[in-house]
């Protein structure tokens, strides 16, 4: 096999600009799956997925393709998840192409997460290839996305091929850029194996199945093999590439893209990132440096019904078979049970593993307001990592409180500039920086476009910033973020008393401003959803033993049954048994008897 | 006995019931009769009147017995009444529930407060000398001061017994839609405990006794019929969707006008919608739950005997409780709800369900 006839490349873009779409219609093109067998975008495996229109999983599909030179080429596309949660996954799918085509929607132009692409394809010194797609849109300003590209990126109107994915037209233009531009992989077939791990997959039959990009040297069938940073010793069971469904080869050869089946138990022994190379006359330089992908989202997940809690458990180990990134240690609430403290790539990620739970695998969940990992550090100059708020030590004896922060940026229209940047002060953004995107004209309703960079502290970031930011731009602003360090943090613990029980799960870290808000936010709540007592119930919020919000629950004056007469005594007996059924399901705070709805109502993600 | 059908079905109706007596026949001392339901007052004077005879044939009929029939004030006939008690029925239910006329038409009450006060003095000509009345209390829109007035008019109507209950609301009255208007306040629950403590004040002050939750009496002309059911003592009912409680199973007859028919008309017997049989622990916790109704209580001496257990050891966590919570008053000679626990009967009520 010609080395030189392969080429191995990505497609890279903003969310909905049309990656997948153009997949779909490059393998269709190259005669891999007839029009009639496309589902819309192939490349996705799972219900979720489809629905939600974004991919998680990574998957490589080899494209044979026959040039204008007559000659037949290996394509290996490489479908990449697109979201900024997932930008480690990116990167790494990236570490394995030469070769990027950013797609760019010719309607809405650059966004945040098409810069974020660009950046990751320039680290890793990958050709480029921008295309517009789209056109065949009526929103479609193809002259103004074009400035903006060159404005920004510097690519030239030359540079860009103008396609529409959808409708397959200029599409076949781009399988030619992509023979002409991208280079083909350099690697030596005689120098020891070296292939880079660039996603994974658990399958039940299989265990798990590396996808791997061979650099140099060749895999074969059957071939002992070593993860040079894991470790982990595995045989290649099966040894194959995606067409798009899998073709089972002898071997896979230097430059090519293909997967192994390792009989690996789960994801997390097989590590995105790292390098694979013979077990005998192995290399011992790895491709590249791995981290584990550092979770930036942390929720408490309990079940419903505690009695659950082992299905939880055995749902989440099967999730996390196939997400090496969903980290989940067991926590216990003394009001909720057993449950796990959670910590996901970011709240997409926590959606969909939250979805996941609620159908593939039928739980009935509570999801606790997500929170971050404080650095304390004690006034013995102890460090400690907090992740739940009851876990912070005393006042007096914590001597440091960080908390991690994030940089964003946000892309949008000009004229919704200050609305969004009142939005980001709100949540304690700290404005660092604005550059104008777009010079030319003044086409449509998007006018100007702007891309402001803010600094906040994650934690502001993690409810319903997004939202708002959506809300406040009439859905035009784009947002992106990365972690950049712990600062300290300016926050108290605020504390809800129940009848003067402190009630651990409901404990949040505030802003000391908002403190009064939260805490009276909480406290109606609960009195709305906790029923009436046989006594007074006194419930508080508290900063610190600080009372900033106080409410009532009057004492229950009357519950009797009226009427109980010869016809009734049966049935009416019939009602006291289940109101003392009814009892057996509540949980109690002290004496007062709470409905697990009153729990949910307050600690469910707001 | 009830009943609720075609007015031409009547005496067919009328045999059908005659039957289930005889069947039932055990020549046992009655105390008490009552005719409800349904609409008693449809009945003839002729058909009461067979009835009764029915029940003498049957039954030993206490010479002493009360005989109440059930009435609503604007369906009332003086004449008939007069009759009606010549019958040897020495009681009359008449259920007023309001003196005010906008509640009335709100609850979808048929009559007026002036027909109310009419029934109960062509109650009293035709010679009945112990009335019941029924009032409700907790309407939305009632003030305090309104309900104080009713109270002292309806005291000064001179019933010899009141049944006081607090509004429930079945959805079709037009109450329903005021409320769902903005018309008028939703039931407030508060606002009604407070009404039935009033309650308390007035018809105490007024000489009437409050003897059991929803009910008021003269002294001496406690309802004997109600009596037996908190006393857990046998009770047969007889007619469409009667209760009965004999031989310590308790059961109820099918509510369907037809299959009674067929049940009685040609000899098959009792057609049950529900049967369940009480067992000893059952009816110690229904002894319970009942007795304490009642404003005396219940005697712990009579409790042991009869069931032999030591009460006060049995239920010793949920008295203590109770206690604690000011529900009840408990000694070694009895055990009874206090004025709150009245009102909050049923967190007392459920703890002396059987485990």
């Amino acid at each position: 096999m010609d080395q030189s006839l392969t080429r191995n490349f990505c497609i890279i873009a903003h969310i909905d600009h049309g990656k997948s779409t153009l997949a779909d219609r490059l393998i269709e093109l190259t005669g891999a799956m007839g029009h009639g067998e496309i589902r819309q975008q192939v490349l996705d495996s799972m219900d979720l997925e489809r629905e939600r229109g974004i991919t998680i999983k990574a998957k490589a599909v080899r494209l044979n393709y026959k040039a204008k030179d007559g000659k037949i080429y290996k394509l290996n596309l490489i479908d990449t998840p697109g979201h900024v949660d997932f930008s480690y996954e990116v990167s790494r799918t990236l570490a394995a192409c030469e070769g990027a085509v950013l797609v760019i929607d010719a309607a809405q132009g650059i966004q945040a997460q098409t810069i974020a692409n660009v950046y990751l394809a320039m680290e890793q010194n990958l050709q480029v290839l921008p295309v517009a797609n789209k056109i065949d849109l009526q929103a479609a300003d193809p002259e103004r996305v074009l400035g903006e590209i060159e404005e920004v990126l510097g690519y030239t109107t030359d540079d860009v091929l103008l396609i529409s994915a959808k409708s397959g037209q200029g599409v076949s233009e781009v399988l030619e850029r992509i023979i002409e531009y991208v280079p083909p992989p350099s690697g030596d077939r005689k120098a020891p194996l070296r292939a880079l791990v660039f996603d994974s997959h658990y399958d039940p039959y299989k265990g798990v199945v590396a996808y791997l990009r061979v650099v140099d040297g060749v895999i074969r069938q059957g071939a002992g093999l070593r993860l040079m940073g894991q470790g982990t010793v595995i045989e290649a069971l099966d040894v194959g590439y995606f067409a798009p469904d899998p073709c089972p080869t002898t071997e896979l050869s230097t430059g090519d893209v293909g997967y192994v089946a390792t009989g690996l138990k789960s994801v997390g022994q097989c590590r995105v990132g790292d390098t694979v190379t013979t077990v005998s006359h192995g290399a011992s330089v790895l491709l590249i440096g791995y981290r584990p992908a550092k979770p930036m989202v942390f929720a408490g997940i309990y079940p419903t019904e505690p009695e659950v809690y082992h299905d939880l458990h055995q749902a989440m180990d099967k999730l996390s078979l196939n997400d090496a990134s969903l980290s989940y240690e067991s926590e216990s609430s003394l009001l909720l049970g057993n449950g796990f403290r959670c910590g996901f790539l970011g709240l997409l990620h926590m959606d969909i593993v939250r979805e996941r739970l609620e159908r593939e695998f039928s739980m009935s969940l509570v999801v606790t307001s997500p929170g971050v990992n404080f650095a304390v550090t004690t006034t013995k100059g102890e460090k400690i990592e907090v992740v739940n708020p009851f876990q912070l030590p005393p006042l007096v004896e914590i001597e440091k409180l960080e908390e991690p922060w994030v940089g964003i940026s946000i892309t949008t229209p000009s004229k919704f500039i200050g609305s969004l940047m009142e939005l980001a002060v709100e949540y304690e953004g700290i404005y660092k920086h604005t550059e104008y995107l777009g010079l030319h004209g003044m086409p449509g309703e998007l006018g100007q476009r702007v891309r402001i960079d803010f600094e906040m502290p994650l934690r502001s970031m993690l409810t319903v910033f997004y939202d708002q930011l959506k809300s406040r731009s009439q859905g035009y602003a784009s947002l992106d973020y990365s972690l950049i360090g712990y600062r300290d943090a300016r926050l108290s613990k605020l504390d809800v008393l129940v009848n003067g029980v402190l009630v651990d799960a409901f404990s949040r870290i505030v802003p000391p401003q908002k403190a009064h808000d939260v805490g009276k936010a909480m406290v109606s709540k609960l009195k709305e959803e906790i029923p009436r007592q046989l006594f007074k119930v006194p419930i508080q919020a508290a900063v610190g033993g600080r009372i900033v919000a106080r409410a009532d629950i009057p004492a229950i004056r009357k519950d009797v049954l009226a009427k109980c007469y010869g016809g009734d005594i049966t049935r009416k007996r019939k009602l006291l048994e289940k109101q003392k059924e009814g009892k057996k399901k509540l949980k109690y705070i002290g004496k007062v008897e709470v409905p697990k709805e009153a729990f949910l109502s307050v600690l469910k993600l707001s | 006995m009830s009943y609720a059908g075609h007015n031409s079905d009547i005496p067919i109706y009328i045999n059908a019931v005659k039957r289930e007596l005889a069947i039932n026949a055990t020549g046992q001392r009655i105390k008490s009769i009552y005719f409800g339901g349904g609409t008693p007052s449809l009945l003839t004077v002729a058909q009461l009147d067979d009835l009764m005879c029915a029940v003498r044939s049957n039954f030993a009929l206490d010479g002493s017995a009360e005989v109440t029939i059930e009435a609503n004030p604007g369906t009332i006939d003086g004449e008939y009444l007069s009759v009606v008690r010549s019958l040897g029925i020495n009681r009359i239910n008449l259920g007023i529930q309001s003196l005010d006329d906008k509640e009335l038409k709100l609850l979808g009450r048929i009559h007026t407060a002036e027909e109310g006060r009419e029934a109960l003095q062509l109650a009293k000509e035709a010679g009945f000398d112990n009335i019941n009345l029924d009032v409700i209390y907790g309407v939305p829109g009632r003030t305090m001061s309104q309900w104080r007035h009713m109270l002292q008019e309806v005291v000064s109507l001179t019933p010899q017994h009141l049944s006081l209950y607090p509004l429930t609301l079945e959805g079709d009255e037009p109450l329903c839609g005021a409320i769902s208007r903005g018309d008028v306040g939703e039931l407030d629950v508060d606002e009604t405990a407070d009404q039935y403590e009033v309650a308390e004040q007035i018809l105490t002050s007024h000489g009437y006794t409050h003897y059991e939750i929803s009910n008021w009496a003269r002294k001496r002309y406690e309802c004997k019929h109600n009596m037996a059911y908190w006393l857990g003592r046998s009770y047969l009912g007889v007619g469409v969707a009667a209760h009965s409680y004999m031989d310590g199973c308790r059961y109820a007859n099918t509510p369907d006008l037809d299959a009674y028919l067929a049940a009685f008309t040609s000899h098959v017997g009792n057609v049950r919608e529900m049967e369940e049989q009480i067992g000893p622990e059952l009816k110690l916790s229904e002894a319970v739950i009942l007795g304490l109704r009642l404003t005396r209580g219940i005697d712990v001496g009579d409790i042991n005997s009869r069931f032999n257990v030591d009460l006060l050891y049995q239920y010793r966590d949920q008295l203590e409780e109770l206690v604690a919570l000011e529900l009840v008053e408990c000694n070694t000679k009895d055990i009874k709800l206090t004025p709150r626990g009245r009102l909050l009967g049923n967190e007392v009520f459920w703890r002396f369900l059987p485990k």
